[in-house]
């Protein structure tokens, strides 16, 4: 076996084997299913969040509060003609607050009082808001006395909820357009770029520690007269990235088996229907559906995922080898710390991109993110789904992997040198000269 | 001479301190070779020259017959002055994995491992963890692990460090048992008693100079300088008289219990000892007559002190 081979060996068993990486492995499932199933229990008990407001309607036959719709957020509770706002004050403490309508409100809406006995709360707000406003557009129509009126109201009541967007391609034929979704894409990049985030910063903190620890239990003399630092730069770095993947495969059968077989037991029957029920209600919106409709698509699926795969892979051995390179130059996590925050830059403006990338996924910016190693991983995840020529994705892929030879390459250069400077912080200098020297 | 490694005008420079500074030396092969010097004095800087792990300003090494590669450092056994393993690994794992890092097979290194253990009586750590371990059952993993690949250069740096007397005599007589199985094997270190007792051959460094090189017999010979002890009984008068021309006295003499006394002399170094020992007989009840061969300790401080 080659020695990186052997390298890379004894950092995955070594890993793999701490009472840490089971315990983790185990209960991160857990904590994910805890995310998935309590906003599902939490709309179960429902009711608790809904805000009780005491409405003291001043308009003429109250034709405002009387045509207020209770609902999610707010539950409305008409007072008589009669009721004012002192008497109210002292008897609705309990409730979330007091509406005041005044008897001008048709000619002048901006007559509202909301008197609150808890924190203010924006959706409650602006549930009023809308309702009102809705109230007093219909009545103010109402005054030209147009015929069949009702009819017009509502038949005006239109609400456009979702387009329909297609891939141009070259096929004459244009029922063979393929549909694309902006959301949905971008939800996915949005979740696949979080995702390597997430990994980014887990397991690269593991390869900054691992090699720290070899400079800390001074293996390392040992080490470098038994192998070249690069040998030794990649095996660590592919070591951990196997236990990462290893995990990550551990993680994804228990979540999955988890939700199909465990999760009904848990939540029981009754549950899994205010469940069904919830996702029913998520799914009404088009991007949802859209969403699922997408990965129902085998050999689309296939391909994407492949090309996320690459992504994740290089995305996450080109900030390992980084991560790498501030190891070899430091001694001590703490020693560390200055260099973390410089890692931590490009992955944030790839974060900040990918949000952007909605709008404009071809902008000269998106495009060239997408491009460069440091910011590319995360900003292509999101781009992909969008639809983008395959060119750009084999030269954003091969500049990626390439980075992460040559950042590794770098990595053990500083390695050999900083090993023998044991207990000076290095300057930018240093490291440049360092990466210099023969 | 049949060399193992030659060190030619070999500087080092680090930023603002020469550690080394035009050293030479030469190895023979199946030597024990010690590199000698106070603190500070360049023999970690020259062993991580020889051991590629920094490269010298200028000056070459020499391996067997050609410029030391990797390859061959790669087959040189080397304990480095501070100790490391991998603490959360086994210990048995952990000689395997170095093992196999030096080129040897799986089998192979399992089954000399386990000879090795047996021998240094460490068998029942096997499948321990290396933070379960003693300071010196640690060190006698990282001998194991040095030499296991049977390299046929050791280097140790300052190897009886930590050790008990028991423990620091059991890895003496394994490395002489390495030089007599064929091994060549360089060991730096301020135990003078450890030079006396196993080194063929030394070389002093001090101040990043090569002050004083050669076989252990030889310097310490040249050392002494022709000076003996003798140990007589009769008249001192007598004894002053006999030896005049022939030899100086050195210091006063010393009364010893049982009416003997002791006196130092020097001889010129080409002159022969016999006729003082004629007249020494003559006058005086001689007991002993014996060469002063100053202790390496001796010549160490009298040589970093330039008063050799």
């Amino acid at each position: 076996m080659s020695k990186t081979g052997l390298i890379i060996e004894r950092e995955f068993a070594e890993r793999v084997r701490k009472k840490s990486f089971i315990i983790s492995t185990l209960l991160t499932p857990l904590f994910m299913i805890a995310m998935m199933v309590l906003p599902g229990i939490l709309m179960m008990k429902g009711g608790s969040s809904t805000k009780s407001v005491v409405v003291i309607d001043n308009s003429p036959l109250q034709f405002v509060g009387t045509r207020l719709t209770s609902g999610k957020t707010v539950e409305f509770k008409l007072l008589g003609p009669d009721a004012t706002l002192n008497d109210a004050r002292m008897a609705y403490k309990s409730d979330y607050g007091i509406l005041v309508i005044g008897s001008d409100i048709l000619d002048n809406p901006q007559n509202l009082q909301l008197v609150l006995n808890e924190a203010s709360s924006m959706s409650v707000e602006e549930n009023i808001q809308s309702q009102i406003q809705s109230i007093l557009r219909t009545e103010r129509l109402k005054r030209y006395d147009l015929e069949n009126m009702d009819q017009i109201l509502a038949d005006a009541n239109v609400r456009v909820s979702g387009i329909q967007t297609l891939k141009n391609n070259d096929q004459e034929d244009s029922e063979n357009m393929e549909e694309t979704s902006t959301t949905t894409s971008w939800l996915m990049g949005l979740i696949l770029g979080m995702l390597l985030y997430f990994i980014l910063i887990v397991y690269g903190q593991q390869v900054l520690q691992s090699v720290i620890d070899e400079k800390q239990t001074r293996v390392l003399d040992v080490m470098v007269t038994s192998c070249t630092p690069f040998e030794l730069m990649m095996g660590k770095i592919l070591g951990i990235a196997l236990v990462a993947a290893l995990q990550i495969v551990i993680w994804a059968v228990l979540v999955i088996g988890a939700s199909a077989f465990v999760m009904p037991l848990i939540a029981g029957a009754d549950g899994m229907e205010a469940m069904t029920a919830a996702a029913q209600a998520a799914s009404s919106t088009s991007e949802f559906s859209g969403l699922m409709l997408r990965f129902s698509d085998v050999s689309y699926l296939a391909s994407l995922f492949l090309e996320l795969l690459l992504y994740i892979v290089g995305g996450f051995l080109f900030y390992a080898s980084m991560y790498a390179a501030i190891g070899s130059s430091v001694d001590t996590p703490q020693d560390a710390a200055q260099f973390n925050g410089i890692i931590m830059m490009p992955v944030i403006v790839a974060i900040m991109v990918m949000m952007s990338v909605m709008n404009d996924p071809n902008s000269d910016l998106v495009f060239w993110c997408s491009i460069i190693p440091f910011t590319s991983p995360i900003v292509m995840m999101a781009r992909i789904p969008f639809g983008i020529p395959t060119w750009e994705i084999v030269v954003s892929l091969i500049l990626l992997y390439i980075s992460f030879i040559l950042m590794t390459w770098v990595a053990a250069r500083i390695f050999r040198v900083g090993v023998f400077m044991h207990g000076k912080k290095p300057t930018w200098k240093d490291l440049g000269s360092w990466i210099k020297m023969k | 001479m049949d060399s193992i490694l030659r060190i030619e005008n070999v500087s080092k420079t680090y930023t603002g301190h020469k550690a080394l500074d035009d050293v030479s030396m030469e190895i023979p092969r199946g030597s024990i070779y010690g590199l000698l010097g106070p603190n500070g004095a360049g023999k970690t800087t020259l062993i991580r020259v020889v051991n590629h792990m920094t490269l010298p300003d200028c000056g070459k090494v020499w391996f067997q017959d050609h410029e030391i590669t990797a390859d061959d450092i790669y087959q040189i056994g080397y304990m480095p002055e501070e100790r490391g393993l991998y603490k959360k690994m086994k210990v048995g794992e952990q000689a395997v994995f170095f093992a196999r890092m030096r080129g040897m097979s799986k089998f192979n290194a399992t089954r000399k491992l386990h000879q090795w253990f047996d021998r240094l009586g460490l068998s029942e750590w096997w499948d321990k963890k290396v933070e379960d371990l003693s300071k010196g059952m640690a060190q006698k993993v990282q001998f194991i692990t040095t030499v296991v690949h049977e390299p046929k250069l050791l280097i140790f740096d300052e190897p009886f460090s930590g050790f008990d007397p028991i423990n620091a005599n059991l890895l003496k007589e394994e490395i002489l048992g390495l030089r007599d199985r064929g091994a060549t094997v360089i060991f730096s270190t301020h135990n003078m008693e450890s030079v006396e007792e196993i080194c063929d051959d030394i070389t002093l460094i001090n101040k990043s100079h090569n002050i004083l090189s050669g076989p252990v017999d030889e310097i310490r010979r040249k050392a002494g300088g022709n000076t003996f002890q003798v140990i007589f009984s009769g008249d001192k008068e007598k004894f002053v008289s006999s030896v005049e021309g022939k030899a100086t006295l050195i210091g006063e003499s010393e009364g010893l219990i049982g009416g003997y006394t002791q006196q130092k002399i020097h001889i010129a170094q080409d002159s022969d000892i016999r006729p003082v020992i004629g007249a020494l007989n003559d006058n005086v009840n001689l007991r002993s007559f014996q060469e002063i061969i100053p202790s390496m300790n001796d010549i160490f401080i009298r040589a970093v002190n330039g008063t050799l």
